[in-house]
């Protein structure tokens, strides 16, 4: 054991290293052998078009257009773009039409305008454009949609904002749906997502700063707060780990996760995701920080408390008490999801004493005959659900519907007429499958605990599972999730904040906002907001 | 350099000492057998006269704030002799940590998993604690907020449930037990309940605001002896003259539920909230003998006496106790009579030396 | 990298010493077990052993099996969805293990429902035998105690008409006697009490078989008293429901009485009862009270007389009150003779006059037979149910 172990850790050393040494030689590489980059554009047009087409140039999708204007001096000048990424109207319109067309016009004028300050000032009638002579930022704005316009003896050229590309409009997400409640749902493109939550906070405090992370595929990142109302330190810190990551490429909200997490071995995640516009502008207006990153809609919200799974957007559209069962029987889902088998397990392996006499007789009755020990029929039934379950999500729809029919109808029934299984089981196992989507967010640390559980039901009964739920405790009041404690209005308990934990307080009761996160500005809104009949027509009436 | 970097709010510290205090339910037990139906009694005296002596306690913490008893022991009485004083806290704590191992084991053994080895279930436990205690005070406090409330409920629940089995005549007469006996029984729970109390010199020094120490420790005593209280009174009144021949009365008493043939054998949670206690119990013991040991030693962290510590726990306790009946024995007719020494005699010494030498002087290094 | 090892070792830890070092101890899957669901315990015929009776439950039949099913030809082993075992021994623990050579699962008791002595052990003394049953972690306290009439064997093997389990039948029966509070109901734990008590004595109901060969019926007949340990005589249903008068156990029930000025009877339905036992010390003699309150009903009456009126509802309850009295004044006299204080009328006297009570503990035996007991009794009517009047012609005069 001890040797395996050590022999573990040495490999994984060895790995780590590995992965160090390459990273710097990565970071290295540029500079070394790539004499194109960092260096500065030239006066001349030519040099410059051929140092860019030596980068760039045999792309499809690159188009340069070489064109002369100011019809006095024949000044030449190059635009550069990427076909499918910008827009060609503007290029048309607002670029090359004024510089071609217009500049004749304005004869009279003459301005010099082989000076791009004086294209970018007096010519160009597009919103964004920067200047650059740095050829690595130009060649990114332009991977970016930017277009480049280069004039000849002009050592600096002009990004210009033109980027459009076809993207998903904004529809109703997949994931938390709602019967109640904004339809929209955040896109893949960053711009739209950020819009989407300006849209819900119209303030100036709303800070929305933006980076790139990846050294490959440069994916913009955007963290989103309330200036005053989040934690300087939680917003110095996220970017302190946003910036530490130094990877080669950022696909998806998923890979910042678990570059930024704060327990990257817990099976639960510190780290809240939502697609949802409405859910992460209240989670940003209880001083969370949200994290949006280009190309997902899956907008990460720090930090993280365990309750927030057991939350959802329509809580707060609909009324507080059902509501409030609603939420009850979330946990209780939860818990079912997690203890189900594992107590089935437990009562009929080791405390058959516990199970009430005549809920015993149709149990015995359907066991009798069953060839499997309780705690393999739990574990094979279990793996059995989980591989359906993959068949369904994986599948296109109408195959997973078959899957499913055939799963439910043909292994469930005829498994147990066959004498396989007993009835009980089938019951138990379904209803677990069934509890374990009640609570989307916790459906994988669900999945794991559940086996765990059964695993230590199957071998030590009702004194397993405590432990293990003693350990399940430990490990979730040690989690924290960027310094805040993850079981937080629970352990460390916050009298308060339970008016949004296990229930749900109407909202004008709830004057605070969450102690541990928005405890820099904690007032939400002012106190009697209670709503009553008014005074006066109470007089009246008598 | 603080060996723990944890802190522990006043709310916490009172919820910890709530269940300390209400996991001393099965361990009371030995007290029935000597008391009879007078133990509520019994109870009632041992928490007044405990909560003196815990005042006592929170006098000795209060005059060193921030410093736990391994070091108010250097200080009162110097280097040479307070070790030799704080070493028989550690033998205290140890002896405790290896006295609840065994009960859980016992638990487990006779009431539910009656084939399986004793020192597998001491060790799972223990596992358990052992993370527990590397994690910090912090996390045992926190998972005490959680834990303070199952028992708590469950205890009300079947004292509800139990209204219908329940001889209120069972307490008549009343103080029908000769005196030496009354006392010997208010020892015994002093011994197992209050007096335990003491471990949390050890946990009151990281509390961010020392100076409601002595409410909570107060509150807590008070809430947790309640619950006992109301765990006492449903077994005597549910079971009578049984109480005092049964092993676990809470058990008993609970099994006696039967509404409509469903809600019945509801032991089982009352056995689940015992084992959440004594957790909880065995945890504080655990930490306060591995952090007395780390301090003692002049460690700079305490992590890595958390694993030889248990081991010696589940050693001790193996070699300590051979059967229920000598265990119940030793801790009905021994231990409390030599523990008082620990309980009362030594934190009163302490406090007296501590008065006649003007301790702690307000210069230097304070 | 420390994470990783706690995360990844702390499981296989956990899971490598309860798989290698447990070896799964106390797994016992449902299909091992022989759940019994009755106990008879007897005297071996003939000899001074001990003959236990377990009716275990058929777990595949139990689907399938109706009550009727099975019934022809079948001896003590049974047909339907249980088994009845016999095994004999010398003690009660080594007995009930000896069943492992018989049967082939172990045996399970925590669903034992009901715990039967025949007649002739219970004239023995059956302490020893209750031991095992308190002691052991399976059995539970809740069981329901009875003495057979004759063998107890006997009655576990009479069949049940509606219930599939002969044990679930006599639990079940047990349960429907609170109609009729004339069958003491007791659990272990009560019985245990009593045992523990240095004067109240145990009682159990008996139970008997009435009819022959296939139409054998149980029938509870009475109750069994005892002093100490040991049966010393029977109550029969008016002296028992006297008792349960008296220890507050009456839950329901029918009282006969005449018609007031007419032939005939009324019966009036118990709906509430109360009872109250107090203890008197006058000039070192104790003195008993007995409060009885009652509520009840009208429930069938056979003269024609109108009932309803002022009057006759005050003529009612005095005479069931003189009812109530004689039930209960019969019932102690019962256990005067037998001297068994069933009542527990010693522990009223200790709880409320403990001093004198330390005198008089010892001679328990010679005081109950000539303690002096006042009998009060309170009943009332409250309805006569959806009529008034009887349904009967108006009375000529």
């Amino acid at each position: 054991m001890g040797v395996v172990l050590r022999y573990l850790i040495k490999k994984s050393k060895f790995l780590k290293l590995l992965c160090q040494n390459a990273l710097e030689r990565n970071k290295q590489e540029p500079s070394q052998d790539g004499p194109n980059t960092l260096t500065n554009l030239s006066q001349s047009l030519k040099t410059n078009l051929d140092l860019i087409k030596g980068v760039i140039g045999n792309n499809y999708d690159v188009v340069i257009r070489e064109f002369t204007f100011d019809r006095q001096r024949q000044v030449n000048a190059a635009l550069i773009y990427l076909s499918g990424m910008t827009d060609p109207t503007i290029i048309n319109e607002s670029i090359l039409k004024p510089l071609m067309f217009e500049s004749r016009l304005s004869i009279n004028s003459a301005p010099k305008l082989d000076d791009v300050e004086m294209i970018r000032t007096t010519m160009l009638s597009v919103g964004e454009v920067n200047k650059s002579v740095n050829i690595d930022e130009i060649l990114d704005s332009c991977l970016s949609g930017s277009t480049i316009l280069l004039v000849n003896n002009c050592h600096e050229a002009l990004m210009i904002m033109t980027a459009d590309w076809k993207s998903r409009s904004v529809d109703e997400p997949k994931t938390e749906s709602v019967v109640r409640g904004p339809r929209e749902g955040f896109i893949e493109s960053l711009l739209t997502n950020t819009t989407l939550l300006r849209r819900k906070i119209k303030n100036s405090d709303l800070t929305i700063e933006s980076m790139k992370i990846g050294q490959r595929t440069k994916t913009s990142v955007s963290i989103a707060y309330i200036k005053g109302l989040a934690n300087p330190l939680l917003i110095e810190e996220i970017k302190r780990r946003l910036n530490d990551i130094k990877t080669d490429s950022i696909l998806e909200s998923g890979y910042i996760e678990q570059f930024v997490e704060d327990a990257p071995f817990s099976i639960f995640s510190t780290v809240a995701n939502t697609e949802k516009p409405d859910s992460a502008a209240a989670k940003i207006l209880e001083g969370r920080v949200a994290i949006l990153i280009d190309g997902t809609p899956f907008v990460l919200t720090v930090p993280m408390l365990l309750i927030e799974s057991f939350q959802c957007s329509e809580d707060y559209y609909s009324r507080p008490y059902f509501v409030s069962f609603i939420r009850m029987i979330r946990y209780l889902a939860y818990a079912i999801s997690i203890f189900a088998p594992a107590t089935y397990v437990a009562l009929t392996t080791f405390h058959q004493e516990l199970i009430p006499t005549p809920l015993l007789f149709s149990m015995a009755a359907a066991q009798e005959g069953v060839p499997f020990p309780a705690l393999v029929e739990a574990m094979g039934m279990g793996v059995v659900f989980e591989i359906l379950r993959e068949a369904g999500v994986r599948l296109p729809r109408p195959v997973g519907q078959a899957v499913s029919i055939v799963g439910a109808l043909v292994i469930g029934q005829s498994a147990v007429t066959a004498g396989l299984i007993g009835a009980p089981m089938v019951i138990v196992v379904a209803l677990t499958a069934v509890a374990s989507f009640v609570v989307p967010a916790q459906t994988d640390s669900g999945g794991i605990l559940r086996i765990l559980f059964v695993i230590l039901a199957g071998f030590s009964g009702g004194f397993g599972i405590m432990i293990g739920f003693i350990g399940l405790l430990i490990h979730l009041t040690s989690l924290r999730s960027f310094g805040t404690p993850y079981l937080s209005p629970l352990a460390p308990l916050s009298v308060s904040d339970l008016k949004d934990s296990f229930i749900r307080a109407p909202l004008w009761a709830m004057i605070a906002r969450p102690r541990t996160i928005g405890w820099h500005d904690p007032k939400r809104q002012e106190f009697r907001l209670k709503p009553s009949p008014p005074l006066e027509e109470d007089t009246q009436s008598k | 350099m603080r060996l723990e970097r944890g802190e522990i709010s006043s709310s916490q510290l009172m919820f910890l000492i709530s269940c300390f205090i209400q996991g001393g339910l099965f361990p009371l037990s030995f007290a029935y057998s000597i008391s009879k139906h007078d133990t509520w009694l019994a109870l009632i005296a041992a928490f007044i006269i405990g909560v003196f002596i815990v005042l006592i306690y929170i006098a000795l913490a209060s005059k060193f704030p921030g410093k736990n008893i391994i070091e108010i022991n250097d200080l009162i009485y110097g280097p040479y002799f307070g070790k030799l004083v704080s070493l028989q806290y550690i033998y205290f704590f140890i002896i405790s940590l290896s006295g609840y191992l065994w009960f859980i084991g016992d638990f487990v053994l006779t009431f539910i998993m009656p084939e399986t080895p004793i020192i597998v279930i001491m060790t799972m436990f223990t596992f358990i604690c052992a993370w527990a205690v590397r994690k910090g005070i912090e996390v045992i406090a926190r998972i005490s907020v959680i834990f303070v409330f199952i028992p708590g409920i469950i205890i009300l629940l079947t004292f509800a449930l139990l209204l219908k089995n329940m001889e209120f005549t069972n307490f008549l007469p009343v103080f029908e037990i000769p005196l030496e006996d009354f006392i010997q029984s208010t020892n015994i729970i002093m011994h197992i309940s209050v007096c335990e109390v003491l471990v949390f010199l050890m946990v009151i020094p990281y509390m961010n605001k020392p100076k409601q120490a002595k409410r909570s420790v107060l509150l807590g005593i008070i809430s947790g002896g309640l619950i006992l209280l109301t765990g006492t009174i449903r077994n005597i009144a549910a079971l009578g003259p049984l109480s005092e021949i049964v092993t676990s009365p809470s058990l008993l008493a609970v099994s006696l539920i039967n509404i409509g043939k469903i809600i019945s054998r509801l032991e089982v949670l009352v056995s689940m909230a015992q084992i959440l206690l004594l957790f909880i119990i065995t945890s504080v013991f655990y930490y306060a003998a591995v952090l007395s040991v780390a301090q003692i030693t002049k460690m700079r962290s305490y992590l890595p006496v958390v694993i030889p510590i248990g081991i010696i726990g589940i050693s001790l306790s193996l070699i300590s106790y051979d059967s229920r009946m000598q265990f119940s024995y030793s801790t009905m007719y021994i231990t409390p009579i030599l523990s008082m020494h620990i309980y009362i005699v030594i934190p009163l010494i302490s406090l007296i030396v501590a008065k006649l030498r003007k301790l702690p002087q307000r210069n230097g290094r304070n | 990298m420390k994470g990783l090892i706690k995360i990844i070792v702390t499981p296989l830890i956990i899971i490598i010493l309860t798989l290698g070092t447990t070896g799964c101890w106390n797994r016992r899957e449902l299909p091992a077990l022989g759940i019994v669901m009755g106990v008879g315990i007897d005297k071996a015929e003939g000899t001074d052993k001990l003959e236990i009776t377990t009716q275990i439950i058929k777990t595949s039949e139990l689907k399938s099996s109706t009550p009727e099913e099975g019934g022809a030809g079948s001896s003590s082993s049974g047909g339907g969805a249980y088994w009845n075992v016999k095994n004999s021994g010398e003690s009660m623990f080594s007995t009930i293990r000896g069943f492992t050579h018989r049967t082939s699962r172990k045996l399970y008791f925590p669903h034992n429902q009901i715990i039967i002595f025949g007649q002739s052990l219970a004239k023995q003394g059956i302490q020893e035998y209750l031991d095992f049953l308190l002691r052991d972690q399976e059995t539970r306290l809740e069981v329901l105690m009875l003495v057979a009439e004759d063998k107890s064997s006997d009655i576990l093997s009479v069949k049940s008409h509606l219930e599939k389990i002969p044990s679930v039948g006599v639990s079940d029966l047990m349960d429907s006697q609170a109609a009729n509070s004339q069958t003491i109901v007791i659990r272990l734990n009560q019985f245990v009490t009593r045992i523990m008590s240095p004067t109240t004595a145990p009682i159990a109901p008996i139970i008997s078989i009435k009819g022959k060969a296939d139409n054998k019926e149980l029938e509870v007949s009475g109750t069994a008293v005892f002093k100490r340990d040991k049966l010393i005589g029977q109550m029969n249903k008016e002296e028992t429901r006297g008792l349960l008068w008296v220890i507050n156990e009456v839950k329901s029930g029918i009282i006969d009485i005449e018609c007031p000025d007419q032939e005939g009877t009324v019966s009036l339905e118990i709906i509430n009862a109360k009872s109250k036992i107090t203890s008197e010390i006058i000039n070192n003699k104790p003195y008993i009270k007995i409060d009885v309150k009652e509520e009840g009903n009208i429930g069938d009456q056979s003269c024609t007389a109108s009932l309803v009126s002022p009057d006759a509802v005050a003529a009612l309850e005095e005479k069931k009150n003189e009812a109530i009295k004689d039930e209960i004044e019969s019932a102690l006299s019962k256990a005067k003779k037998l001297n068994a204080d069933v009542f527990g009328f010693g522990e009223v006297i200790h709880k409320k006059h403990p001093k004198e009570w330390e005198e008089m503990k010892d001679d328990w035996d010679k005081i109950f037979p000539d303690l002096e007991v006042e009998i009060l009794v309170k009943a009332k009517l409250r309805r006569s149910g959806n009529l008034g009047p009887p349904a009967a012609p108006p009375e000529k005069e």
